[in-house]
């Protein structure tokens, strides 16, 4: 194949620049949003992969959850006597206890664990009052977990072990309750407790009105024993030496616990136990779910702008017919015109695809500054792949919207055609 | 004989109203002459043309050209003779905007599947016809007389065996005109076949050949006796 029609088709679309960026509107929002939509997905999941790994990388976490047996169960009347009748979601599962996270530190390839539990309280400083999440954990969650202390120290095992009054704040809170004073070494109190602050979070950055930045955290023990008068925990988050053993580990997990628990029966499981490629799989799934929806609306704007494309297509073959009437005379076969008209349509819709891909990237990376300036883990990421595939469909619309129009005027009969003049 | 047309009929159909353009047409035309067809508007000459030129086909008819039956040609055969055989020469000239005079005259070449050689043999063309200087030129930057030597270039760009020329002067001054009629002559001489449709007896005595056509019928077919016969000469036109 010559130039010719790459060359004929250029002609034509240089003929209205104005016209051609009008009728590429269409095409341009929708790969625009296509591109948005990508590169916002990929930035969304930068951030909860690294929120994620804040639990620590290479990290299990081990929850309590109802039975699937007592689940099958409910709603069921007649059920009397049995240990867990009685349960419903609302019930807490008890049977996590530290004991648990302890054996579960005995399992080959398990590194470090830590179990956690977590109360809703008021805690007070100096007449100022905040209900905020209090957050147990044992002390190992600051050998595990990403969170960064910007002043003084975390607890240790003996403070832990001993019930001691120890807290260590939350960035935000730490503002909300001191303002600019210094909060370590003075005493807040939570429910009927005084506390010594002895360490302040870095902020972690958060969506929405609760993050960690507001969470109040104390030794497990003491949030069990005196404030909450439990001895369980909600969950347990277990380091592994090594990540790709996981699912193994994942399994010596879950034979610890039952052993722990007296059950034989997978379905009366009272706990779930993920890893961290099981927990990210949960946000993959809700991403792609959402992704997808907004590609099948971005779709509906390049079906529109395709059909603009062809619209404007058959006023350019009606426009051209003198010139069609001429090309044919002097030897061009129905062949050449098809090809060069379904050349200016694809012309047309790839100069919509790739100002949307640079309008769509341009936006994607003002999301990310937003999302950065807000202090989210958010990486600006254009994926390669949704280049290349923006390219591909706008081509692909230029084909399938060019084709009728072109295939009109590579009909034309050229006497038709050049009488038209 | 070049071109051989025996019982050529040609209607339009429009509806219920059937126009008979052409009625029972004979003609042949022997390689190296220069026919004019001449007749009023609504003749039928355009026609005639149009279909010896296989721009159009006849309704009924048997049309030989080089000896070959081109009825049963396809449209892509016919686009095949129009490319490499036959050269056109249109009254508006017919040129595309916003391209080069060169790009113009290697049009053709560039639908005729030959792989190389566009440009050389377009300033070639374009040199034949004295306009070897301007051919960086837009077709809307040159006066009237040489768009119409830069489509007689695009019609020669392809060594065609026929030109048709249809009513090449009709939008010429005088000067411009006699040019582009020098040059028809000249390319006759050089063994090329014209035919050429125009209403103007001056301009249809530079061939030596008139056919006068009627209500789409060949009223009168005579040579020009050489007494008769126009020649112009080319005229340099003054540098704008």
């Amino acid at each position: 194949m010559n130039n010719i029609y790459l060359k004929q088709a250029i002609r034509g679309i240089k003929s209205n620049p104005s016209r051609t960026l009008l009728t590429t509107l269409g095409i341009m929002i929708g790969i625009g949003t296509v591109i948005l939509v990508l590169s916002a997905g990929e930035g969304f999941k930068s951030y909860i992969n690294a929120q994620v790994e804040a639990f620590g990388s290479n990290s299990i976490i081990v929850e309590t959850s109802v039975p699937a047996s007592t689940k099958a169960r409910q709603g069921g009347a007649s059920d009397s006597g049995t240990a867990n009748s009685s349960a419903t979601n609302a019930v807490p599962i008890t049977t996590l206890k530290i004991r648990d996270v302890e054996d579960m530190k005995n399992i080959p390839n398990v590194k470090n664990a830590y179990g956690a539990s977590i109360g809703q309280q008021v805690v007070t400083y100096k007449g100022v009052s905040k209900t905020t999440f209090i957050f147990g954990a044992s002390a190992a969650r600051f050998d595990i977990d990403k969170g960064v202390i910007a002043s003084g120290r975390g607890y240790d095992i003996g403070e832990d072990k001993s019930l001691a009054q120890v807290a260590v704040l939350g960035s935000r809170i730490a503002t909300d309750l001191f303002g600019d004073s210094n909060p370590l070494g003075q005493l807040i109190r939570v429910g009927n407790y005084n506390f010594e602050v002895i360490g302040v979070y870095e902020s972690k950055g958060s969506f929405g009105p609760m993050s960690e930045d507001d969470e109040v955290f104390i030794p497990i023990t003491t949030l069990q024993k005196k404030i909450q008068g439990i001895d369980y925990l909600i969950y347990s988050v277990v380091e592994l030496a090594d990540n790709s053993k996981a699912n193994a580990t994942k399994l010596d997990i879950i034979d610890t616990l039952r052993r722990n628990h007296y059950i034989t029966d997978p379905t009366r499981d009272d706990f779930k136990v993920n890893t961290q490629e099981e927990s990210l799989s949960v946000f993959n799934t809700i991403l792609q779910a959402i992704t997808f929806l907004l590609i099948a609306i971005a779709s509906i704007s390049l079906i529109v702008g395709g059909v603009g494309v062809m619209n404007i297509m058959y006023v350019v073959v009606t426009e051209r017919i003198g010139e069609i009437g001429l090309k044919k005379a002097l030897g061009a076969r129905g062949k050449d015109i098809l090809y060069e008209f379904l050349i200016e349509a694809v012309l047309l819709t790839i100069i919509g695809g790739v100002i949307g891909i640079i309008g769509g990237s341009f936006l994607a990376f003002v999301v990310s500054k937003v999302a950065q300036g807000a202090g989210l883990a958010w990486k600006f990421i254009v994926p390669i792949w949704g280049v290349v595939l923006s390219v591909s469909v706008s081509m692909v619309i230029g084909i399938v919207f060019g084709v009728f129009p072109a295939r009109n005027a590579a009909r034309l009969d050229p006497i038709v055609a050049l009488n038209r003049e | 004989m070049l071109i051989e047309l025996k019982n050529i009929v040609k209607n339009y159909v429009n509806g219920d109203v059937v126009t008979r353009v052409l009625r029972d047409v004979d003609l042949s035309v022997d390689e190296g002459e220069f026919v004019a067809i001449m007749g009023p508007s609504g003749s039928g000459k355009s026609t005639l043309m149009h279909t010896i030129g296989f721009l159009d086909r006849p309704t009924s008819g048997t049309y030989l050209f080089d000896g070959e039956n081109t009825q049963s040609f396809t449209d892509d055969e016919l686009a095949r003779i129009r490319n490499k055989r036959i050269g056109f020469v249109f009254q508006s000239f017919n040129l595309l905007p916003r391209t080069s005079v060169l790009d113009n005259v290697m049009l053709p070449l560039l639908y005729s599947g030959d792989k190389s050689g566009y440009e050389s043999r377009a300033k070639k063309a374009l040199e034949s016809v004295g306009l070897g200087e301007r051919i960086h030129f837009m077709s809307n930057q040159i006066s009237g007389g040489q768009k119409q030597r830069v489509a007689i270039a695009r019609a020669l760009v392809c060594d065609p065996k026929v030109i048709f020329a249809d009513e090449p002067t009709g939008n010429l001054d005088s000067k411009s005109g006699a040019t582009v009629m020098h040059i028809l002559e000249e390319l006759n001489k050089e063994g090329r076949t014209i035919i050429l449709v125009t209403h103007d007896k001056q301009v249809a005595l530079h061939a030596n050949r008139i056919v006068t056509i009627r209500d789409g019928k060949i009223v009168e077919d005579r040579l020009v006796p050489n007494s008769e016969r126009v020649h112009s000469k080319e005229i340099k036109e003054e540098e704008e």
